[in-house]
């Protein structure tokens, strides 16, 4: 991978492109995450994202990135699960779903994509365009 | 010195310092957010986002359980609103004079605050003919259950809608200049005569003194204080609770942070076999205006959102996720705003200074919540969806509260003639100082209150 964010160390890349497949692992008219290369455009939410809170965020996906699969499905599924349950764990996960699915599907459904990526985009896929009346 | 310091740019802060400077005083408008205009508002769903939003896009309570979305740039959050211009109506007023003791909330007494409020807009109320697909079924839908609806109106000017233009990009900013934000029915106006903007000053605290008020912050990064005659707080509800508890009134004022509220709105999505582009052309034009919906405590409104949004909402994730977004283009949806209830919110700092919302929604909310939700269930089977979907959690819109006004000074912060408590020339005018939720977009009664008293600051 040769792209470099100004915010998120490549191990945090790494990891958020891991999870970013779980979110979005492709479907045959979808393609996943790491395919659309959609990730190469990070640094445009995270710009605006308050220091700390990337802190946070670059120091968490780096550890994520080194877990296993079946431990990153576990925290997915988590995090997925803390809107309807209670309780300090239900409350961190809530807000790393928040935070991580924010990231993830702003980028996914941008319609942006990495300079590897030659298929449609995803507001293509999705249909979505908007006109714009400009005079 | 300024005559006066408007602090914030929303909904109350641009028709203010509008006011007051057209009256000659010396006046400074100051404003978190960076200065966007129709030439540059950031055009995609990520960017907006990311720029217009405070926290990199959305904040939460300290559960986490709700997100609450609040604009960060020059004109607030009417900049990323929808713009709906709705007076209060007796049923709301009657619960803030009640609560609060001041006599002023009446439709009598507010009815020509309106009036001067709405001659500053150009309003428009939808008609048939600019329903889109959503529209259309929500009306058929609601007419068939005998529940009532009503087009809406709006702030904007000339929208293109009859030439093709989508208005769902507006809610980055309004790339036309029609819709009525603050930026474009004030703030404009007001700088081409005279008024004095600084965007990107963060005020961190406030200090009062017997003839003055000085103000502290940080203004593109370098420290700065200026001072003011008198100081005007519209940063909202939570902006200005914030800088409230961070000037350290809070010994003084045992109310300060409480009475937090909000419409807690939930969305639901109905998939059809049908085509719906539901984000075309004016994407919201009808809401619900049924009496029985309004005694029970929610309403609902006819609405959508891109791709970005509509995906962050959903539960779903993985195969799921993409089977759902396929259908994109075949989707309506609806969402059910609460009313709910003051006495389940506070806000507060941390060590750090940073602000804490603690917002739990009480027995009567999440009843609200669940009888809300069925309807929106029922409506959307009446209009034949093969499938409704679900979405994970909530946004908290419409921030109201955390400063009340009222009579008693132990259990509001602002008094009757919008000064602080015990500070002569200190002043409120924001959704902070509402007293309960209305139930209703609150946005043009924000301007209302702001008008008012700015006509008493001006001995009009």
């Amino acid at each position: 991978m040769s792209f470099r964010s100004r915010y998120l160390s490549p191990a945090a890349v790494r990891g958020m492109t891991r999870i970013g497949d779980i979110l979005c692992p492709g479907d045959g008219h979808f393609p996943s995450f790491s395919a659309t290369g959609c990730v190469e455009h990070v640094d445009i939410p995270l710009e605006y994202a308050p220091a700390a809170d990337i802190g946070d965020l670059s120091l968490l996906l780096s550890i994520l990135s080194y877990m296993p699969q079946p431990v990153l499905q576990w925290v997915v599924r988590q995090m997925a699960e803390s809107h309807e349950s209670s309780g300090p764990l239900s409350s961190t996960f809530r807000q790393l779903d928040f935070g991580l699915r924010g990231i993830i599907f702003g980028l996914y459904y941008s319609g942006r994509t990495g300079v590897g990526y030659s298929g449609p985009d995803t507001h293509t896929l999705t249909g979505y365009s908007v006109n714009r009346v400009e005079d | 010195m300024y005559d006066y310091i408007v602090i914030g740019s929303g909904s109350a802060g641009g028709i203010m310092s509008r006011r007051l400077n057209a009256s000659g005083a010396k006046v400074l408008l100051i404003e978190a957010g960076k200065h966007y205009t129709r030439k540059n508002f950031p055009q995609s769903e990520l960017e907006y986002s990311a720029q217009l939003f405070w926290g990199g896009g959305i904040e939460f309570d300290t559960e986490a359980r709700t997100a609450f979305l609040r604009a960060r740039c020059v004109g607030g959050t009417t900049i990323v609103n929808q713009a709906l211009m709705d007076r209060f109506d007796a049923d709301a007023l009657d619960d803030w004079k009640q609560r609060s003791g001041v006599d002023f909330f009446s439709l009598d007494a507010l009815t020509p605050w309106y009036e001067k409020a709405e001659a500053n807009l150009k309003l428009h109320t939808f008609g048939s003919e600019e329903r889109n697909s959503n529209a259309q079924k929500f009306c058929d839908a609601s007419d068939s259950l005998g529940y009532k609806w009503k087009y809406l109106r709006r702030g904007m000017d000339d929208c293109a809608l009859g030439r093709g233009n989508d208005c769902v990009g507006c809610l980055g900013g309004c790339y036309r200049d029609s819709k009525q934000s603050s930026l474009v029915t004030s703030i404009q106006p007001a700088l081409t005569e005279g008024l004095e903007l600084r965007s990107e000053f963060e005020v961190g605290r406030i200090e009062h003194h017997s003839d003055h008020v000085r103000v502290f912050g940080h203004h593109k990064g370098e420290k700065v204080e200026v001072r003011g005659a008198k100081v005007i707080l519209c940063a909202g509800s939570f902006g200005t609770t914030k800088l409230m508890l961070a000037s350290g009134f809070k010994k003084q004022m045992p109310a300060l942070g409480k009475g937090f509220c909000q419409h807690p709105q939930y969305m639901l999505f109905g998939v059809f076999d049908d085509i719906m582009d539901a984000w075309r052309s004016s994407f919201q034009t009808v809401a619900s205006n049924d009496h029985g919906f309004r005694k029970r405590g929610f309403k609902l409104e006819n609405v959508f959102a891109g791709p970005v949004s509509t995906a962050f909402l959903f539960k779903l994730y993985g195969k799921e996720h993409h089977r759902i977004m396929r259908e994109y283009r075949k989707m309506t949806s609806l969402e059910v705003a609460v009313r709910d209830e003051p006495e389940g919110g506070e806000m507060s700092l941390d060590n750090n200074g940073k602000l804490l919302v603690k917002k739990t929604l009480t027995d009567q909310d999440n009843r609200r919540r669940v009888d809300g939700l069925d309807t929106i269930r029922q409506i959307l089977h009446a209009q034949g969806a093969k499938e409704v979907v679900e979405t994970a959690f909530y946004f908290g819109l419409h921030l109201m509260g955390g400063c009340q006004m009222g009579v008693d000074a132990t259990r509001s912060v602002v008094a009757p003639d919008y000064r602080v408590h015990g500070l002569k020339n200190l002043y409120i005018a924001d959704t902070s100082l509402y007293p309960s939720a209305p139930g209703i977009n609150p946005s043009l009664t924000a301007m209302t209150l702001s008008y008012r008293l700015s006509a008493q600051l001006l001995g009009e």
